[in-house]
């Protein structure tokens, strides 16, 4: 099976546009499962219509702790006996997720800022801290109308750990895969280059490149790249919205020349595909006129990965 | 008065509009506008700004000192990012890409093997505009990670840290980087006499840690939406969000003559966000946004008078 994984460094840039095409065209004739690492705003089951009560299973997902003084437990305690206020913790927490409360005259966690790291607990003289697991996430399958499941999780909102999540959408789509011989797992990876995109890309097989000829996509997507050749990670560009601005299209086509970065296909600006987005209907479903498009793009980005 | 421009989903025009709100401010006011998508910050390209490095964000990274290490392999085992590599028998090392600086394992070590070090994970830039734009009064501040670093929020906290002390008035760019283990809270602190009027922040797409560290401390969140059901879908996360941190929130829906428009203003009702400004979707203003130039646009205007007649909030609490 070929992992491949779908990023753009910019939001917006047509990401789960591109998926959600490509994973219908190449479910026509291979096994495959969709998987959206945007654990934070998931949106691809959307954009392949699927509603949230669609979903077959959703089972929440423990990937993080979080710190509390004890007392939190003895809910009829106002103070935690065993904290001597030394304040030790203040001083051990880098992500300044404990504050002083000198009513109270003991700490205070904030759970919004807290990662869990343990940090305070270990200088903490009298264990008057400790981390507990919490429900951070939760993780959908479902089977979409175009013969394929995908993967889908939720950050609950205010949690971080995103890339711990991402690391579990991929074992329970790995899964999956195994057991249905599937050719081909699609990633549909987060805006940005940070943890969960890292967490998307670590691994991938192939990494397919989103842009739009905008200066700011453009900025965004040279920094996924930088991140892709810093985990080695072989890749093809694709450019959305082409005709928004010509000369700057063009002037991305010689970027991905001069860089050796084969240019797998340009999807043309059009209205119908915000349309097809509204009615929650992949482009090549809502208007079969694209297909030609995602055809190739399909093709050509076949055909690279078995250069690999 | 400190704004943030926030919004569920990526691509929705958050950096299309704070760029131009910040321009549409500064023609009556001093407006310092804060760029904390650290991990793809787009504003000084829009605004074309001239680019200098105000400091390196850093954060901790433990150092080994062989000799002192017994071979314990504590360290190892208290590191949640599995960031320290132990081998029995072996000395532990570590990898630095995954070493988020939470100082767990210094704290555990028996003999004081390991030492405070410091890696680089981004840096801190500002700029003034350089294009022919009238303004005088407008400074960005941004930050940036270094490609492959992990600890983000770091980077937007620090990025923040430093565009407050600016705005108010009290240190200056070159001060050094806070102390890894300091408890800055500046981000709460209300600047007294600032020179600027308005502080803008412009945050990454999301509810996630980086986020979260954006809005802390804002006196009002501008939440960016589109009318479609993915911009519903992104804008109910962020408005949960917003909610939890009670922070007060006004939707401004962009593109807002594309797609469903009840979609969003039924949200509104059900969620009692209102709805500040409409802006609509022109050939004009996506022409625009693809050769990056801020965009002026009546709705603009609006939204910025809007703004400048809403009551601050926080400050009758002084
Ligand atoms: S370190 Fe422990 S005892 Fe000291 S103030 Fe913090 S919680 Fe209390
Ligand atoms: S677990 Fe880490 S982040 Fe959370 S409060 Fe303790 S030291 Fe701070
Ligand atoms: S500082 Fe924290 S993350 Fe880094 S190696 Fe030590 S325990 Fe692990
Ligand atoms: S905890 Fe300290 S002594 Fe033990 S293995 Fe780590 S560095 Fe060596």
């Amino acid at each position: 099976m070929k992992t491949i994984t779908i990023l753009s460094g910019k939001g917006g840039a047509g990401k789960s546009t591109l998926t959600a095409s490509l994973a219908v065209m190449l479910a026509e004739h291979n096994k495959i499962v969709a998987v959206d690492c945007d654990a934070d705003a998931p949106n691809l089951a959307l954009v392949l219509g699927l509603q949230e009560k669609e979903f077959e299973s959703r089972e929440s997902l423990k990937t993080g702790e979080k710190a509390y003084i004890s007392r939190k437990k003895c809910q009829s305690l106002k103070f935690c006996p065993k904290c001597q206020a030394t304040k030790h913790c203040l001083d051990s927490c880098n992500y300044s997720a404990i504050t002083w409360n000198p009513e109270e005259g003991q700490p205070e966690i904030n759970e919004l800022l807290c990662t869990g790291c343990g940090a305070c607990l270990l200088n903490c003289p009298t264990k008057a801290i400790e981390l507990e697991e919490v429900e951070n996430a939760t993780i959908g399958v479902g089977n979409t109308h175009y013969g394929f499941s995908i993967v889908s999780g939720q950050l609950k909102v205010g949690e971080s750990g995103s890339g711990k999540v991402v690391n579990a959408l991929r074992i329970k789509a790995s899964k999956i895969a195994r057991e249905i011989n599937a050719k081909y797992m699609i990633l549909d990876a987060a805006a940005g280059i940070g943890c969960p995109v890292i967490a998307s890309v670590r691994g991938s097989d192939y990494a397919l490149l989103v842009t739009e000829p905008t200066p700011m996509a453009f900025s965004d997507l040279k920094k996924a790249i930088e991140l892709i050749n810093h985990f080695n990670i072989p890749c093809g560009a694709v450019i959305n919205k082409w005709g928004v601005n010509k000369d700057f299209s063009y002037q991305l086509q010689d970027y991905f020349q001069n860089h050796q970065i084969p240019l797998l296909g340009m999807i043309p600006y059009d209205i119908r595909f915000v349309e097809a987005l509204v009615n929650l209907k992949p482009a090549v479903v809502y208007e079969p006129n694209f297909k030609n498009v995602f055809t190739k793009i399909m093709k050509n980005c076949r055909s690279e990965m078995e250069k690999i | 008065m400190k704004i943030a421009i926030t919004g569920g989903k990526g691509g929705t025009g958050k950096s299309t509009l704070s760029t131009s709100l910040a321009l549409e401010l500064s023609h009556s006011n001093n407006v310092l506008l804060v760029d904390v998508d650290v991990e793809c910050p787009d504003d000084h390209i829009i605004l074309s700004t001239t680019r200098e490095r105000m400091a390196d964000v850093e954060s901790l990274l433990p150092v080994f000192n062989h000799d002192k290490c017994l071979k314990c392999g504590k360290c190892s085992e208290v590191c949640r990012e599995n960031a320290v590599v132990f081998v029995k028998d072996r000395y532990p090392f570590i990898i630095s890409g995954q070493c988020n600086g939470c100082g767990a394992c210094l704290l555990v070590c028996p003999s004081g093997a390991l030492k405070e070090g410091k890696q680089v994970i981004g840096a801190v830039y500002k700029g003034k505009c350089q294009r022919n734009i009238s303004s005088e009064n407008l400074l960005l501040i941004w930050g940036e990670i270094e490609v492959g670093c992990e600890n983000t929020s770091l980077v937007v906290k620090s990025t923040k840290d430093h565009a407050l002390s600016i705005a108010s008035g009290k240190s200056s760019y070159n001060s050094k980087f806070q102390s890894i283990n300091s408890n800055i809270r500046s981000s709460e602190d209300k600047p007294l006499n600032s020179p600027y009027e308005y502080i803008l922040i412009d945050t990454a797409a999301g509810t996630h840690c980086n986020v979260i560290n954006a809005l802390i401390g804002v006196d009002l969140a501008l939440a960016v939406t589109e009318p479609t059901p993915l911009g519903k879908h992104d804008l109910e996360l962020i408005l949960s969000l917003l909610k939890i941190m009670e922070t007060p929130v006004q939707i401004v829906v962009n593109k807002a003559d594309m797609g469903d428009l009840n979609l969003i203003h039924q949200l509104s009702q059900d969620s009692n966000f209102p709805i500040i400004q409409e802006i609509p979707y022109e050939k004009d203003i996506l022409k625009k946004h693809s050769r990056n130039q801020p965009v002026t646009h009546d709705s603009i205007k609006k939204l910025a008078n809007s703004i400048s007649n809403l009551p601050i909030v926080g400050k009758e609490e002084q």
